[in-house]
């Protein structure tokens, strides 16, 4: 399975990547929704972005909105992880075409309980 | 917009929260086992800070602050890095921010919203406004002095840039 982890923070790009490696994900970043738009058309085509929200250039919600308008892309899932935790921020999220969302911070336990959640837990990692 | 300093942040937050909020955000960002310790020891001559602005219904900002030398440490024990690893100002900075990030994130989800979050800086600390517009826990992290302060904006409210689509 294929992530794109994108997230402004090297430092945060490098936990949630050194999860899903751990899970068995090939990871690719980038440091802004622009970025990853831009890594999606080079052809790599991930299972699953794990987003931030605010970052600079395009934001996480852009970058959402961005890639349902895609429907070349309408196989990969969605997966808000930042620290936008307000109900509000959260539904529009959602109702922009994200899948699923995740709070910072987390553990390496949650991050497991979301992608079983949405069945992306690669095979032979228990649930 | 609301003027700033309508409500101080000493009747929205108490110490209590802002330390759960570090428990939780320590151990998932700094690595197992690791804690800000609410005690204070004594503060470094030099210090650097990170923060992030949060614009709403409360103006201000959450700062993180402590030496240079325990902002390095920080940034090896985020980034998980090894001798002969060193780390640079671009790492400090970046770890650093993501610290104050996710825990001004995590406070602004409990003061009345919908607020803003800005993107993290690193440098000297914004100036604070009223005395009582301050929330400040001094502790310690691996015995170096760490202080996060959430501090009511000076003046006029903010009007940078908001990272977040308005509601």
């Amino acid at each position: 399975m294929r992530a794109l982890v994108i997230d402004d923070s090297r430092a945060m790009r490098r936990i949630v990547g050194t999860i899903l490696k751990d899970f068995g994900y090939e990871v690719r970043e980038a440091g802004d929704g622009r970025q990853a738009l831009d890594v999606l058309q080079e052809g790599f085509t991930p299972d699953l972005c794990c987003i931030d929200w605010n970052m600079p250039v395009m934001d996480g919600l852009q970058f959402v909105m961005a890639v349902r308008a895609n429907p070349a892309y309408r196989q990969v899932t969605l997966m808000m992880v930042t620290t936008e935790s307000e109900t509000g921020q959260i539904v529009k999220a959602l109702a922009a075409g994200a899948h699923e969302y995740l709070i910072k911070p987390f553990t390496a336990d949650a991050m497991r309980d979301k992608l079983a959640l949405l069945g992306l837990l690669p095979e032979g990692v228990s649930a | 917009m609301t003027t700033s300093h309508a409500q101080p942040i000493t009747e929205l937050l108490d110490a209590e929260t802002v330390q759960s909020i570090a428990d939780e955000v320590w151990p998932s960002l700094v690595g197992d086992g690791e804690a800000f310790v609410p005690l204070p020891v004594a503060p470094p001559a030099e210090v650097v800070s990170a923060w992030v602005t949060i614009s709403g219904p409360w103006n201000g900002a959450v700062v993180l602050t402590c030496a240079p030398a325990t902002a390095e440490a920080l940034t090896e024990s985020v980034l998980m890095t090894r001798p002969p690893t060193v780390v640079d100002a671009e790492d400090v900075a970046d770890a650093l921010g993501e610290l104050a990030n996710v825990l001004g994130g995590n406070i602004k989800s409990v003061l009345p919203g919908p607020s803003a979050l800005g993107l993290p800086r690193i440098g000297t600390a914004p100036p604070t406004g009223r005395l009582d517009d301050v929330r400040r826990i001094d502790g310690q992290w691996r015995g170096q002095s760490l202080t996060i302060s959430v501090q009511g904006a000076t003046g006029a409210p903010h009007t940078e840039r908001n990272e977040v689509p308005q509601q």
